[in-house]
C-alpha cells in the first residue's frame, strides 16, 4: 500500500483534507455500471465484411486470394464498362467549316452604323416663264408607235413639203 | 447465387477464436475494473453521468487496443492510466461549468450518516472548504494527491499512472499535503 512520509507538524490539518478525498474516492459505483459499459461494447461495429471461404465445388481460397480476385474483378468491371461507353458513344464530328458572324466592316476601322449619307445639293433651277404647250398627239402616238420617231417623221414629212413648196414655187 | 454471399459471419473470421477470446478477457476486465475507474474518473469530473462516460471512453479504447491485451503486465494500472488520460482530456475542455458549483454538489453527496442535520451542514462546509483547496493546489501536486486517496494504489502505481518516478511521487505528495495543511489553516492569506 501506500507508504509515505508525512509531516507531523502539519499531519492533523492534511489528514482532515484528505479525508475528504477519501471519502470520494470510496463513493459507491452507479448499479448497472458493468452491464451498460458492456451493452455499449457490443454494440460497437467491430465486424469486418468479407467473403465466403468456401466456394460450390468444395475450393477453398484463402482470404488474401479472393481479395484480390475481388479487386480485379472491381477494376475489369469498371475499365470495361468505361470502354464500352468509349466506343459506342462517339463525338459528333466536327465540321471544318467555323462559323463566324459576319463583319460589318471588313476594311476595318468605324463602321457606319447604317446611316445613309445624303450629299449636299444646290437648288434647282427656277422656271420664270410659262412653257409652251405640248404639241397633240397625232395618231401615230396614239397608236402606240415610239415618240421619237413620230417626232422624226414629223420633221422629215414637213421638210418633204417644204422642198416640194419651193419647187413648185 | 452462392448462400452467404457477402454476408457477415463471425465464425469466418481467420482468427474468430483469438477475438472471442480477447473479447472475453474485455468483459473481464469490465466486470473487475468498472468500479474502481469510475471511482478515479469521479474524483476528478465530480460528475456521475461525466464519470460513467469517462469509462466508457475508456473501455472503448481498450476495444480498439484489445490484440495488446495480453502484453499487459498489470491491467489495473494500465485502466487507470487511460482512464485518468480520458478524464484529463474531459476536464480540460469542459472549462465552461465553475466549480464552486461541482463542489457544492460534491459536498452535499458525500455520505454524512449519523450526523444531526446541523453536523451535516457543518461537514458539508468543511468538505467544501477542503475541496477548494484542492482546487489551488499545483496540478502535479493535486494529482498526486488526489490519486493518493485510493487506499488500492500504491506509490509506485501512481507513479505508473502518471508517467514520473516513484520519488517524485513522494516529493510532490509531500509538497501538497504541506500546501493543504496550509491552505486549511490560512484558508484566505494563501492564493
Amino acid at each position: 500500500m501506500t507508504a509515505i512520509p508525512r509531516n507531523p507538524v502539519n499531519d492533523s490539518s492534511a489528514r482532515a483534507g484528505e479525508e475528504t478525498l477519501r471519502l470520494i474516492a470510496t463513493l459507491p459505483a452507479p448499479e448497472g455500471l458493468e452491464d451498460r459499459i458492456k451493452a455499449r461494447l457490443e454494440s460497437t461495429p467491430r465486424r469486418v465484411l468479407f467473403w465466403p471461404l468456401d466456394w460450390p465445388g468444395g475450393a477453398v481460397m484463402h482470404g488474401s486470394a479472393v481479395r484480390a480476385a475481388a479487386a480485379a474483378a472491381i477494376v475489369f468491371v469498371v475499365a470495361g464498362g468505361g470502354w464500352g461507353i468509349y466506343t459506342r458513344v462517339q463525338p459528333a464530328a466536327r465540321s471544318n467549316v467555323m462559323a463566324m458572324p459576319p463583319r460589318v466592316n471588313p476594311a476595318g476601322g468605324f463602321s457606319s452604323a447604317g446611316a445613309m449619307r445624303t450629299p449636299q445639293t444646290l437648288n434647282g433651277p427656277v422656271v420664270t416663264h410659262q412653257v409652251n404647250e405640248a404639241p397633240a398627239p397625232t395618231k401615230e402616238m396614239l397608236s402606240g408607235a415610239p415618240a421619237m420617231e413620230k417626232s422624226h417623221r414629223t420633221k422629215a414629212t414637213q421638210r418633204k413639203q417644204a422642198e416640194n413648196r419651193s419647187a413648185a414655187r | 447465387m452462392f448462400p452467404g454471399w457477402m454476408e457477415i459471419v463471425d465464425s469466418a473470421v481467420p482468427d474468430a477464436s483469438r477475438t472471442h477470446s480477447d473479447e472475453r478477457a474485455l468483459v473481464a476486465l469490465v466486470d473487475q475494473y468498472a468500479t474502481i475507474l469510475y471511482r478515479v474518473a469521479f474524483s476528478v469530473l465530480r460528475n456521475p453521468t461525466d464519470a460513467e462516460d469517462a469509462v466508457q471512453e475508456a473501455f472503448l479504447r481498450v476495444l480498439r487496443h484489445r490484440d495488446t491485451l495480453g502484453e499487459i503486465r498489470d491491467h489495473r494500472v494500465w485502466l487507470i492510466r487511460i482512464v485518468w488520460n480520458v478524464v484529463l482530456d474531459r476536464k480540460r475542455r469542459a472549462k465552461s461549468r465553475p466549480e464552486t458549483e461541482d463542489i457544492a454538489d460534491l459536498a452535499r453527496v458525500l455520505p454524512a450518516n449519523g450526523l444531526s442535520a446541523e453536523e451535516r451542514v457543518s461537514a458539508a462546509q468543511h468538505h467544501a472548504q477542503v475541496l477548494a483547496c484542492v482546487e489551488r493546489l499545483p496540478a502535479k501536486e493535486r494529482e498526486v494527491l488526489m490519486l493518493s486517496a485510493f487506499d488500492e494504489l500504491s506509490s509506485v502505481e501512481i507513479a505508473a499512472v502518471l508517467g514520473v518516478t516513484e520519488s517524485s511521487v513522494r516529493s510532490r505528495l509531500f509538497r501538497a499535503r504541506n500546501l493543504m495543511a496550509e491552505l486549511l489553516n490560512r484558508p484566505r492569506s494563501v492564493r
